[in-house]
């Protein structure tokens, strides 16, 4: 009691209306859920007793169980004593009920129809007490029902055992009250004998499983009743399915029982409320989406016509359990229940016992699916009820018994939490209390002694039930002989491979092969996975190639069979395991370097590890290298490892999400200009070293050129590059040219780490030009050469390896060629038609141009081009504009009022979009040509996953036309020129 | 194996059909046909009849690449000009991906698609064509068309040949569960029009389809030749398709309201401004053909210039008057498009405009009440009455530049028509006409 004196005195007041004394009041009181409340609760009810001459019903029950059900109902149920307040007559019912005689027993449908006068025993009962008077008597023997279901549950010592009996009552009750509302509804519609409508349960009603307090789920269906018209039958079948949902859910002198809700019908909202059979028959048939077949799983004649129900259901069934043979009919479901939860809002999503995560909706989904999955072949699971399917399917191995037991105790606990809420004010609520006030009384109503208890089991269960669901469903496919106890379900080789096709995996046979080579044996490894697998199976299946995930995996495995700290690795750390399987199962590219460096998978459980390192990081161990050692062919293997380390960090990342495409390009990069860098030091010192001096007597420079230059380099691009050199040693060009041909081999040399193959034909005069050429000559050349291509190539170009003060002298020499105070007449033209000649001669034969990310109309090069112009013609009056990276000088052109906004939105969305597509086609490793979007539109599927993009193939295909066709559109105003007509 | 796919099956089996023609169409309208035996016809519905799809992406072909027709079992119909006995049947397809994805190059899909709009925001999209069409003296290469008679509007022909050949062709049509609404004598020689009873967008599109082949094949079983070319004869009216159109919510018509200015909802009155305004953009859709522009600007009824009216026979779009009383049948009426267009498409961006109209509220401009055509240039431009493209060439211009058009038949569809229109205007600019040979060689 929160206040003894408040209680005192209200036990006073009860006494002084009853002329009764309550013996050990503190006794009694410490069984009631809410004293408090239960207490004035009783006051009310003895006051409304005595005002209404019912004061012996009342006293009638001291010191007797009666009494102490009204005691728990009074203390459980803020409702139902209000009820008793505006009843007072019902008072009586607690002794009336008949002692040793459950609930179980009432037979509610003829109790209910009694109530409104209409025969129990007609197939069409009519009401004699009709309109709002029937009403009312429909609701008051409903609640005197639900009382009696009330008292029994609250009073019995273990609610989780009495949950299943407490939820067919329920729902048979929520039947009845429709059934009694069709009878009011009769009475008021003479032309109800045109139809036999029968009205049919869905969800937790037609599971047998209610709430207390829930919508209730229903679907109409009405066939002509003698010879009456299809039309006159659908028009009173209408009017009467309204009425008695009416009759139950609207505003009325006794207040209205729940919803009724009837969207589950074909088409929802917008369907008709009634159709008759092949009306319905035909919906499912032809339009209805998977999720619809998984909600027809529960439907039940709960009011009505019992033929025509019974014909719906036979005519439906058929249909549920043959849903799952639909194209990606798990997937879709799944899909849905993420939706669902995504739509639970954080702030209550810890609180939810229904929708959120670990809830009473992840155990009937779970349930559901491998009914769904299995009872095509099997009928013994074809329950609608939750707990009896899900004994089934234990019965049936489908499921292990400790699972089965530890998900059927979830489920009845969740259960009752729920109900004892709803029972307070008769509300529909599925959220935990946040006061302390509510929680308490909560445990106190379901049992728990104390309310630490209480949230501590509320964790468990959740924690359970959010597990299990990999567990159940994956579990089981793992051969008998990898079952981590006798108790473990393991399903024959025919349902495992119709659980594994029906998550997603084309060749069944295959996964089981690879699953029996994972777990079998006694060796501690095979014990682990064993444990890993079903979780890393359920991965694998949402990923874009379950079954090429599975194979990866494996290998993955077998390579590392030695290692203890993979195994391990994966068993403690959930975050690794499941990003190792969207690696694997999405990422050949990935899986190909993973494979090559088994290193980088530690630091999937590690967001740090997974960063791009920075180049001056990446540098710094360069240089730790090259000065361990003298031996030239030790360094630079160790320089490329330590590039092929980084690109397999970077893409990791990339494909978990964790950086933009752009982002990776420039590590990409960095990476590049670290390992030329490194590789120009040894080719240096070696070239001197042969020349018989202690240093390379000439400064030298790399010019990363191109894409390169912009850091926009992909996974498996070369380097375009040029060499420069500057200096009077009088042997200076021979010795330039021997650095940059050492440096070239160092690279690209067959050896055990890869190799970055080096393009040197963007310098001057291309391939017929010197490997190296000193600035002067540069200089020479470029200040000769004023052909704007030649200047345009140069935007791009930026120093990445070699001698910074040539470096800074290069820069300056070329931002005269390339920034140009007004460009020579007829650049632009030259520009323009070398552009126009390059669309229709570089693009290779036999490819659809739009589906060429570079070249294509729209592309990259569009889109490059637009902006180099823009840098081109304007770069000497705005140094912003000078950048060798795309986005940056598109968005320096937009401040400085060179393009419009709008425009310049709809370039780089296309080089995004571009640039994505390229990465994810380099990381999806599939195909030689990177720069052709597949046609293929599951692969296209694919590449929406690697970006994460949540769009089918069709979509991104369409996608990807939409953003080019403007980008195009932009290109032809702002690079070609060319005036719009309007 | 569901109902209607056993229902198809049983019937096959029943009839005794020896052929059952898969029909689709690709980008241009053109009726495609696959004929597969019956015992295929079991594979057919579960895994769909694989063929080289590029069939559906009309005459400049990029692509060659696999895909599915799957037949939809309640199109199923018996052919009737094959004879009652070891006949032929139709079922129309959809087409999809070999794995499964509806292909973005049908048009029956932009259709289904565009519907799928409409059907989110609670619309139904009902339609009613009023199809025109020529019956000709078998052609002869080179020969200028002979029409059938010399009858005109409303003619009674008695013994005419287009009489008995539109009883029959209308008795076909209804033996396939096509229902006519109205048929006559149309105003140029050999002409003749049917007017199907209105229907859901999808299922008048393929009526459409149906039609065409119907009519021609009972053309052919008469000895003549119907044509349904937008403009076969110079000095004759072309032939239109003239399309009622209106939206239902549920069992209500969205375009009623009784009282209103022409008993026009607010709804109405936002998707004929959403047709008006986007008319001139989706017109290379609605008429698709070089020979298009010649019916559009050969005067004689087709509206050339963007406006509406109520009852009035020169605007693009008219306001059909009903009984009072008959709330249910208001709708609008466009005039544009020819019997020529590509239904499935034509409807789909016709529904677009409409849409695109209400979901930006657009206001309806003042109805045009004089006959569009007896004013003069600056009078139309005084009162804002814009041409439609004047050209197979300008028609494309337009649609080049429609977010519209695009999104609504989606890029690769958009892309495709724009590729064969584009080829179809170079190949006509090539042309040099007898016309010009008469003109200018005496004098040149």
């Amino acid at each position: 009691m929160a206040d003894t004196t408040r209680a005192l005195d209200l036990i006073g007041q009860i006494e002084a209306v009853t002329g009764a004394t309550l013996d050990d009041p503190a006794n009694a009181l410490s069984y009631l859920a809410d004293p408090d409340a239960g207490l004035l609760q009783l006051l009310r009810v003895a006051e409304a007793a005595r005002d209404a001459g019912l004061l012996a019903d009342l006293v009638a029950l001291r010191d007797s169980e009666a009494g102490a059900r009204l005691g728990v109902v009074l203390g459980g149920s803020l409702a139902l004593g209000d009820f008793l307040v505006r009843h007072p007559e019902y008072i009586a019912d607690f002794a009336a009920w008949p002692r040793g005689q459950s609930f179980t027993a009432v037979d509610a449908r003829a109790v209910l129809l009694e109530a409104v006068g209409a025969d129990p025993a007609s197939d069409a009962p009519v009401a004699t007490v009709t309109g709002e008077a029937g009403i009312a008597a429909l609701r008051i023997a409903y609640r005197r029902q639900l009382m009696r279901v009330a008292a029994e549950d609250l009073f019995h010592a273990t609610p989780p055992a009495i949950f299943p009996e407490v939820g067919a009552a329920l729902a048979d009750l929520a039947g009845a009250a429709l059934e009694a509302g069709l009878a009011v509804a009769r009475a008021d519609l003479p032309t109800h004998t045109h139809t036999r409508l029968a009205i049919m349960g869905m969800g937790k009603c037609g599971g047998r499983e209610l709430n207390y307090v829930s919508d209730v789920d229903v679907i109409f269906a009405a066939e002509p009743a003698g010879d009456a018209t299809e039309e006159q039958s659908l028009k009173a079948a209408t009017r009467l399915a309204a009425a008695a949902s009416r009759a139950c859910d609207r505003p009325g002198a006794e207040p209205p029982l729940w919803q009724v809700d009837a969207n589950l019908r074909p088409e929802g909202k917008d369907g008709a409320l009634v159709r008759n059979l092949a009306s319905h028959q035909a919906y499912y048939e032809r339009w209805a989406e998977s999720w619809e077949f998984q909600a027809l799983l529960k439907a039940r004649p709960i009011a009505g016509d019992r033929e025509i129900g019974e014909r719906y259901v036979e005519a439906m069934q058929p249909m549920v359990w043959t849903a799952v043979e639909r194209d990606g009919f798990v997937e879709g479901a799944q899909a849905m229940r993420r939706r669902v939860e995504e739509h639970v809002p954080a702030e209550v999503a810890d609180r939810q016992i229904k929708l959120g995560a670990g809830g009473l909706r992840d155990v009937e989904f779970t349930v559901q699916l491998l009914q769904l999955v299995h009872g095509r072949h099997d009928e013994s699971l074809r329950s609608r009820t939750t707990l009896t399917a899900l004994k089934a399917l234990r019965d049936g191995g489908y499921v292990g018994r400790p699972d089965a037991a530890k998900m059927d105790r979830s489920y009845r606990q969740l259960r009752v939490w729920e109900h004892r809420l709803q029972l307070r004010k008769l509300q529909r609520t599925h959220l935990m209390p946040e006061d302390e006030d509510g929680r308490r009384a909560l445990a106190r109503a379901s049992g728990f002694a104390t309310l630490e208890y209480m949230d501590e089991v509320w964790h468990d269960i959740r924690r359970d039930v959010r597990a299990m669901h990999l567990e159940m469903f994956y579990r089981p496919i793992l051969p008998m002989v990898a079952s981590l106890s006798a108790d473990e379900a393991s399903l024959d080789d025919a349902a495992a491979r119709a659980r594994l096709a029906a998550v997603g995996f084309d060749d069944a046979q295959a996964a089981q092969r690879h699953i029996a080579a994972l777990t079998e044996g006694v060796s501690r490894r095979a014990a682990i996975q064993r444990q890993l697998l079903p979780a890393m199976i359920g991965w694998f299946a949402q990923g874009a190639e379950p079954d090429a995930g599975l194979l990866a995996f494996r290998t993955l495995s077998e390579k590392l069979a030695d290692a203890q700290w993979y195994l391990k690795l994966l068993r403690d750390s959930s975050a690794a395991a499941q990003r190792l399987a969207r690696l694997l199962s999405t990422s050949a590219y990935v899986t190909d370097a993973l494979l090559a460096s088994a290193e980088s998978i530690p630091w999937l459980d590690n967001d740090a590890d997974l960063a791009p390192r920075s180049k001056e990081r990446m540098w710094a161990e360069a240089d730790a290298i090259l000065r361990r050692s003298d031996d030239a062919e030790q360094c630079i293997t160790a320089l490329r490892g330590l590039r092929r380390r980084e690109l397999a960090r970077v893409a990791s990342a990339d494909v978990l999400g964790l950086i933009t495409p752009v982002e990776a390009a420039a590590s990409v990069s960095d990476s590049a200009d670290v390992l030329i860098e490194g590789a120009l030091r040894i080719a240096a010192a070696e070239v001197a070293a042969e020349a018989g001096l202690d240093a390379l007597p000439v400064r030298f420079l790399v010019v990363a050129m191109g894409r390169y230059g912009g850091s926009e380099m992909g996974y498996t691009s070369d380097a375009d590059v040029q060499f420069v050199w500057d200096g009077s040693h009088p042997e200076g060009q021979k010795l330039a040219v021997k650095v940059a041909q050492r440096v070239r081999k160092l690279l690209q040399s067959v050896s055990s780490q890869p190799g970055l193959e080096i393009d040197a034909d963007l310098r001057p005069e291309g391939r017929n030009g010197p490997l190296a050429r000193s600035l002067a000559s540069c200089a020479e050349y470029y200040g000769r050469w004023s052909d704007p291509w030649e200047a345009q190539a140069l935007l791009r170009a930026r120093p990445c390896a070699g001698d910074q003060e040539l470096a800074a002298a290069f820069v300056a020499m070329i931002d005269g060629v390339r920034y140009p105070p007004s460009l020579p007449d007829g650049a632009l033209r030259q520009m323009r038609t070398l552009k126009a000649r390059m669309e229709s001669e570089r693009l290779p034969r036999g490819v659809d141009p739009r589906r060429h990310l570079k070249l294509g109309p729209g592309g990259l090069s569009d889109v490059e081009w637009s902006v180099q112009r823009l840098q081109l013609e304007h770069g000497h009056e705005y140094p912003a504009l000078r950048t060798t990276r795309t986005l940056e000088g598109l968005d320096a052109a937009t401040r400085e009022g060179l393009i419009d906004a709008a425009d310049a939105a709809v370039l780089a969305e296309a080089w995004r979009l571009a640039t994505d597509l390229r990465g994810a086609i380099a990381l999806r490793g599939r195909t030689r040509d990177r720069d052709v979007l597949p046609g293929d539109s599951r692969e296209l599927g694919v590449l929406a996953e690697i970006l994460s993009l949540r769009l089918s193939g069709a979509q991104l295909s369409d996608l990807y036309g939409r953003v080019t066709r403007r980008s195009r559109a932009v290109t032809e105003r702002v690079f070609f020129g060319w005036e719009s007509d309007q | 194996m569901d109902k209607q796919q056993e229902y198809v099956l049983r019937s096959v089996e029943e009839r005794d059909i020896r052929f059952i023609r898969l029909w689709f169409t690709d980008v241009l309208g053109v009726l495609k046909s696959v004929a597969i035996a019956p015992a295929e016809l079991e594979n057919a519905f579960s895994e769909g009849i694989g063929f080289d799809g590029s069939a559906v992406e009309g005459l400049t072909r990029v692509y060659e690449a696999d895909m599915l027709a799957l037949p939809d079992p309640s199109t199923f119909q018996i052919l009737p000009w094959r004879g009652a006995r070891q006949g032929a049947a139709r079922m129309f397809c959809d087409i999809a991906t070999p794995d499964g994805e509806p292909a973005l190059s049908d048009p029956r899909q932009v259709l289904k698609r565009t519907l799928d709009k409409a059907s989110a925001q609670g619309f139904t999209f009902y339609t009613h064509p009023e199809i025109e069409f020529y019956l000709l003296e078998k052609p002869e290469p080179g020969q200028a068309p002979k029409p059938v008679d010399r009858a005109g509007y409303f003619d009674n022909v008695p013994r005419g040949t287009a009489h008995n050949f539109r009883r029959e062709a209308i008795t076909m049509l209804e033996s396939m569960g096509i229902s006519v609404e109205f048929s006559h004598h149309e105003a140029g020689p050999g002409q003749n029009e049917i007017d199907l009873r209105y229907a859901d967008a999808l299922s008048m599109a393929d009526n459409i389809m149906t039609f065409r082949t119907v009519v021609k094949e009972v053309a052919l079983e008469q000895g003549v030749f119907a044509s349904f070319m937008p403009k076969p004869l110079f000095d004759a009216p072309g032939s239109g398709m003239h399309t009622h159109m209106s939206l239902f919510e549920g069992d209500r018509n969205a375009f009623y309201e009784a009282g209103a200015d022409h008993n026009l909802s607010p709804v109405a009155r936002q998707f004929i401004a959403g047709l008006l305004k986007y008319a001139p953009e989706i017109t290379a859709i609605t008429n698709q053909y070089v020979n298009s522009y010649k019916r559009l600007w050969g005067g004689a009824e087709a509206p050339s210039y963007v406006c509406w009216g109520s009852n009035n026979r020169s605007a693009l779009v008219r306001i059909p008057v009903h009984k009072p009383g008959k709330g249910q049948s208001t709708r609008v009426e466009y005039r544009a498009m020819d019997s020529a267009a590509n239904p499935y498409l034509a409807f789909s961006v016709l529904l677009a405009a409409g849409l695109k109209g209400i979901e930006d509220g657009l206001e309806l401009p003042e109805g045009a009440e004089d006959d569009v055509w007896e004013l003069s240039d600056a009078e139309r431009k005084a009162m804002g009455y814009e041409p439609l493209p004047a050209s197979l060439s300008d028609a494309i211009q337009a649609m080049e530049r429609s977010e519209l058009v695009a999104e609504t038949l989606g890029e690769r569809v958009f892309d495709f028509v724009l590729r064969n229109k584009r080829a179809e205007w170079e190949a006509y600019r090539a042309q040099v006409t007898p016309y010009e040979l008469e003109q200018y060689l005496p004098v040149l």
